[in-house]
């Protein structure tokens, strides 16, 4: 059979094509000219070739803000993970529980970001929260718009309530998907529970766990809308993670260079992470 | 031509500027300047090569790699240009000075991702 040779195809593809160019392509290629000069608005820019990129690796204050991002990225996985596991191994295979438990899970993914932040800042108020005044009334000091402690464990417990669902959807995906062979076989091995999780869930769960880590690394590491909201970067800087600092640096101190600079180099690390997932990724679809 | 784009010296600022050929509004914002347009110039020149390339020798010649990964021309690429950042980076956080030391460093490092990886 001959197939006819037409590439008019190509035309439809040109609204993706100019769409990312306006979202993704023009806005990085100006932020790359802004890294290397400096700028006091009005459209007014002179050379500084290197020099923000040397200031921003140096300066105390990005190495500061890059440790905290990494350690509550670290922590909420760390949490996230094992709790989202444990959730869905819990969960119900069949009956009417199976969709009220998926219902109750989703509730918390469909709240929108500055809601979620407002809410928990209202609900962990010291004075008028239910959570602050509680744990006020138990005899804790908590106070998290003024001491650090409070204000991560507040923004962690925020972020384990929004997304722990995410990774125990993916889990329960992944949990569905095995055959029952194995478990029967698993039974007649008369293994333990613990043994069949360790050799026939979690290997069988190890895809959908890959992506939940990536998908929970990459949301967290540039969390901006929930914190921002919630404590602002504050008590002073302790909870200010990379995307808040980086604003505060564009914005508020209109310091573009820098934050240009800064959020290239931002954007490097994500790449890289992104890159690291996306082999394991691969590696295990070729295992499988 | 672009030299007229942008204030390219301290000395520039503040003082009106002579309207260059690219000065509209719709680009001026961008803040072009010849050395981060030749880095432009310099990606879309090593893509354009690939599509020749891919032309020429077409399947990307994939193979298993020193670092173990299925890597295609395309992933090489990739590696290259993101380990060539982070070369610059780390050159600049930790040295500082003679860039273009650093820049020989990643031609040697293009080789050898091309080659090996």
């Amino acid at each position: 059979m001959n197939k006819t040779i037409n590439q008019k195809a190509w035309f439809f593809v040109i609204p993706v094509f100019v769409l990312v160019a306006f979202n993704a392509a023009i806005p990085l290629m100006t932020v790359v000219n802004y890294s290397f000069q400096e700028t006091f608005g009005n459209n007014v820019f002179a050379w500084e070739g290197t020099r923000w990129f040397k200031q921003i690796l140096l300066s105390e204050r990005f190495h500061a803000a890059l440790g905290r991002q990494i350690a509550f990225t670290f922590i909420i996985l760390l949490i996230q993970i094992p709790l989202g596991i444990g959730i869905a191994l819990t969960m119900p295979k069949k009956g009417w529980g199976v969709p009220v438990c998926l219902i109750l899970m989703s509730m918390p993914l469909l709240i929108p970001w500055n809601v979620v932040g407002a809410m928990w800042n209202i609900f962990a108020l010291p004075d008028i929260g239910f959570l602050g005044h509680s744990l006020n009334g138990l005899g804790f000091d908590y106070n998290f718009t003024q001491q650090p402690g409070d204000a991560w464990f507040t923004t962690i417990l925020m972020d384990v309530w929004h997304w722990t669902s995410l990774v125990v959807l993916l889990s329960y995906a992944g949990l569905n998907s095995i055959q029952p062979a194995y478990y029967q076989a698993a039974e007649i091995d008369g293994a333990s529970r613990w043994a069949t999780f360790r050799y026939i869930e979690l290997p069988k769960m190890k895809k959908v766990l890959t992506l939940a880590i990536l998908l929970r690394f990459m949301d967290s590491f540039m969390i901006y809308t929930e914190p921002f909201v919630l404590t602002g970067g504050g008590p002073g800087n302790t909870t200010a993670f990379l995307s808040i600092d980086l604003v505060k640096m564009a914005l508020g101190q209109f310091d573009l260079g820098p934050a240009a600079a800064m959020s290239l180099i931002y954007f490097f690390i994500v790449l890289l992470v992104c890159w690291v997932f996306y082999n394991l990724m691969m590696k295990n679809e070729a295992q499988s | 031509m672009f030299s007229k784009l942008s204030a390219a010296t301290w000395g520039e600022v503040g003082k009106a500027k002579e309207k260059g050929f690219f000065d509209f509004d719709l680009f001026s914002w961008m803040a072009w300047t010849w050395q981060t347009a030749a880095f432009f110039i310099f990606i879309a020149l090593c893509i354009t090569v690939m599509l020749i390339w891919e032309k020429k020798v077409p399947g990307g010649s994939p193979r298993k790699g020193v670092l173990g990964l299925d890597t295609t021309r395309g992933d090489r690429l990739f590696v290259s240009l993101l380990g060539s950042a982070f070369i610059h980076l780390a050159w600049l956080g930790l040295i500082g000075s003679f860039l273009w030391i650093a820049s020989i460093i990643c031609v040697a490092y293009f080789i050898v991702v091309f080659k090996y990886v």
